[in-house]
């Protein structure tokens, strides 16, 4: 693939992902792939690109010459049979989108008071008001350490290797 | 090579390393620390790039595996992700300062259930270093909780109580459950020459400082106080003599490439609860006669929850936690387990692209047309909150050396094992439960967990909190160093990191380990003319 052919793949590919809607500039208006590109060089190589294209294999094809339609089937047909490069560009494409300056003009248009580089002046936060924010409830206790007791342990049964499958797939 | 002994060494410059030479240092005497990494810079930090979000997720990974620093040293993990910084301020670097206290029955487990060691100390006698400590490093809270006992107010009053914050209180207030504005190492107001925090909720340490990241907040006056502080000086092995007392350490200057070594007369270790095993397994397993150097790895059990409310709360704004939650601090064994845990409440992630590309519990947006309208009803709406609690030791569960790989120093790759024992599953699965309770109590319109289980069941916790490797204890046999953090095998060596922590109770363990870093460091002042002699340990 020829270096215009990858910039015009690259910024197919993050379109596809980030396609825009009212108010939200499509990933490639605003540069996304650019990012991506040394995102991936430096984090998976040097040769990364030419990895993605091999990755792509025959849907790079639709993703440069499709319509959206055509690019979104090739997108998930790669997403099924690589999901660790896919998702490691969707996650890039995202963070990039989202650390974009015009970017964070959208998400402020959209009424959210949200900074590109907060660090330096921070959010205006009203201060811990101590009328207002104290907690009321009254509830909570400890035990002192003279009053710590034994409790009945045997009865858990803990030497039984019991809780093998616990956590969401329960 | 250095041929005048220190009076006193110490073996990592992170945040009880630098408490000790402080202490030392003010006290007239001669100081030498060597810290295997550097100075972190205000500009080393991503804070101050637009690309703050993706640096942390890559050469400011808080992961050593991950980031691939050149300060780091290698350590191999079959099953917890390896969280700490190697430099200057250590851990603070990276850390998130979230600041509760343990609790007065943390220290007594051996007499409540058996099943971890009573601590040869009391809440009661660390008490007064936990408020000297707070006020060295500057924190920020609210005293009154009736869930603690009763302490001063800390240095600064509490961090503001934002909209998420409001939100969380409120669904506790639901189920009618224990809440308390959150505790920190971060300083609401100026204090001690440094900035009050400014909200950003960045929280990945923090390059001004308003969190306290000890090489600004206590090395400038360690050093201000003739405190001698080496960089870039990687201790590869502490040397005993025939007295069996610790002469000093065996280091490479890693600018240089030198091989050299500082005598001194007492040693002190401060490389953490993964270094410092590490260091003296490797120094011939020195210290060990009881086996327990590098065994007992806690971690606390952690599991985590993130959801969604109509509400727009703007969570991404203020300090990364906003209260805490001591409901089910005590154990009650009804629950069928013993011990208890804490919900530590966070706000939001203060990244917009984290939001999307996942965060606590790795929910992430979808692609192309749904996109926008995703992030449109997430971005904002956003809270998550852990749950942290006290895992039992397991002998297992250790830092070990490889016995065949070896660094770029030839010194043998360290080795981590954890995985959590059948009382901390059922508390974890309990856990999952409550934050469920709490998510509904929000009225989150989704919710979703996070068990940190990979998809082979292998339990992968961010393992920030690296303790009990070198516990301490009032037997010798079962414990590597006695109540004033002195090994009872080398009686002028002293462990002052997170290792000597006996137990990890239900919380976020930094306040604890400094107060007990800052008692260590003033016992050794105020003895050092008998521990710079002495051949046997003072005191069980
Ligand atoms: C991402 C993250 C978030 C965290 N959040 C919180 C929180 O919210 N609240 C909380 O209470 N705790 C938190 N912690 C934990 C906290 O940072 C640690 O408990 C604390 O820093 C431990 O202090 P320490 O002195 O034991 O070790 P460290 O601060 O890690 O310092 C150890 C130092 O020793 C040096 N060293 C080690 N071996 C050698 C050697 N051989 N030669 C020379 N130098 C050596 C290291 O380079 C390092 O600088 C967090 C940690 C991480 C990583």
């Amino acid at each position: 693939m020829t270096a215009t052919e990858t910039a015009k793949l690259l910024a197919a590919l993050v379109d596809t992902l980030l396609p825009g809607d009212t108010g939200w500039p499509t990933g490639a208006t605003v540069g996304v792939q650019a990012p991506l590109a040394a995102r991936l060089v430096q984090e998976r190589g040097e040769d990364a690109l030419d990895r993605l294209v091999a990755a792509l294999g025959d849907d790079a094809a639709a993703l440069l010459n499709g319509d959206e339609a055509a690019r979104v089937a090739a997108l998930t047909a790669w997403e099924a049979r690589d999901q660790d490069l896919f998702g490691f560009v969707r996650d890039a494409a995202y963070m990039a989108y989202y650390e974009n300056p015009v970017i964070v003009q959208a998400i402020n248009e959209h009424g959210h008071p949200y900074r590109l580089v907060p660090h330096v002046a921070g959010y205006k936060l009203a201060r811990f008001d101590l009328a207002r924010d104290t907690p009321r409830h009254g509830r909570g206790a400890w035990i002192r350490t003279e009053a710590v007791q034994r409790v009945a342990v045997e009865t858990l049964h803990l030497d039984d290797e019991r809780t093998q499958n616990w956590g969401r797939k329960q | 090579m250095s041929t005048t002994p220190a009076d006193v060494l110490i073996i990592g410059a992170g945040a009880t390393g630098a408490l000790a030479a402080l202490v030392l240092a003010r006290a007239g005497l001669d100081v030498v620390c060597l810290e295997q990494g550097g100075w972190v810079e205000a500009g080393d930090h991503p804070h101050y790039s637009s690309d703050w979000s993706w640096q942390r997720k890559t050469r400011w990974n808080a992961d050593v595996n991950k980031r691939h620093h050149v300060d780091d040293y290698a350590v191999r993990t079959d099953a917890s992700h390896v969280l700490m910084w190697n430099g200057v301020g250590g851990s603070t670097n990276v850390y998130g300062a979230i600041w509760p206290r343990y609790r007065p029955s943390d220290f007594r487990k051996g007499d409540e259930h058996g099943l971890q060691p009573n601590w040869p100390i009391s809440y009661e006698d660390l008490a007064p270093y936990y408020d000297r400590s707070d006020r060295l490093i500057g924190t920020s809270g609210l005293s009154g909780d009736p869930g603690m006992p009763p302490r001063p107010p800390s240095p600064t009053g509490p961090l503001p109580f934002t909209d998420a914050a409001r939100v969380l209180a409120g669904a506790f207030d639901t189920l009618g459950w224990h809440w308390w504005p959150a505790e920190a190492a971060v300083i609401s107001e100026d204090y001690d020459g440094r900035p009050a925090c400014n909200g950003c909720g960045v929280c990945s340490g923090c390059a001004r400082g308003s969190m306290s990241k000890y090489s600004l907040s206590i090395w400038p006056k360690a050093l201000a106080a003739g405190a001698r502080l080496r960089i870039q000086a990687r201790v590869l092995r502490v040397e005993k003599g025939r007295d069996g007392r610790a002469t000093g350490a065996v280091f490479r200057d890693r600018v240089t490439g030198a091989m050299e070594f500082q005598p001194a007369r007492i040693v002190i270790l401060a490389g953490n609860g993964v270094g410092t095993p590490r260091l003296l397994l490797a120094s011939d397993n020195l210290a060990n006669s009881s086996d327990q150097v590098g065994r007992n790895l806690l971690h606390h059990t952690l599991t985590a929850c993130e959801f969604w409310v109509d509400r727009k709360i703007d969570g991404h704004m203020g300090y990364v936690a906003s209260m805490i939650s001591r409901e089910f601090a005590e154990t009650d064994i009804a629950r069928g387990f013993v011990n208890g845990f804490q919900f530590n409440c966070l706000t939001s992630t203060s990244s917009a692209g984290e939001i999307a590309a996942g965060w606590l519990a790795d929910v992430k947006a979808p692609w192309g047309r749904g996109h926008h309208a995703w992030f449109e009803r997430r971005f904002g709406h956003n809270l998550g909150l852990f749950a942290i609690g006290d895992d039992l030791p397991n002998p297992e569960n250790r830092v070990s050396l490889d016995p065949e790989q070896r660094d770029e120093e030839g010194a043998p790759v360290a080795r981590l094992h954890y995985r959590p024992g059948e009382n901390d599953r059922r508390m974890m699965a309990f856990q999952l439960d409550r934050l469920v309770d709490v998510a509904k109590a929000a009225g989150a319109y989704d919710y979703r967990l996070q068990d940190y289980l990979d998809e082979n069941g292998v339990y992968r916790t961010p393992a920030w909190h690296m303790i009990g490797t070198c516990r301490m204890g009032g037997d010798p046999e079962t414990s590597v160093v006695n109540k004033w953090h002195q090994s009872w095998d080398v009686p002028n060596l002293f462990i002052v990191d997170g290792s000597a922590l006996a137990t990890g109770g239900v919380v976020n363990p930094t306040s604890t380990i400094s107060a007990l870093a800052l008692r260590a460091a003033e016992h050794i002042r105020d003895n050092f003319r008998e521990l710079s002699a002495t051949t046997r340990p003072r005191a069980a």
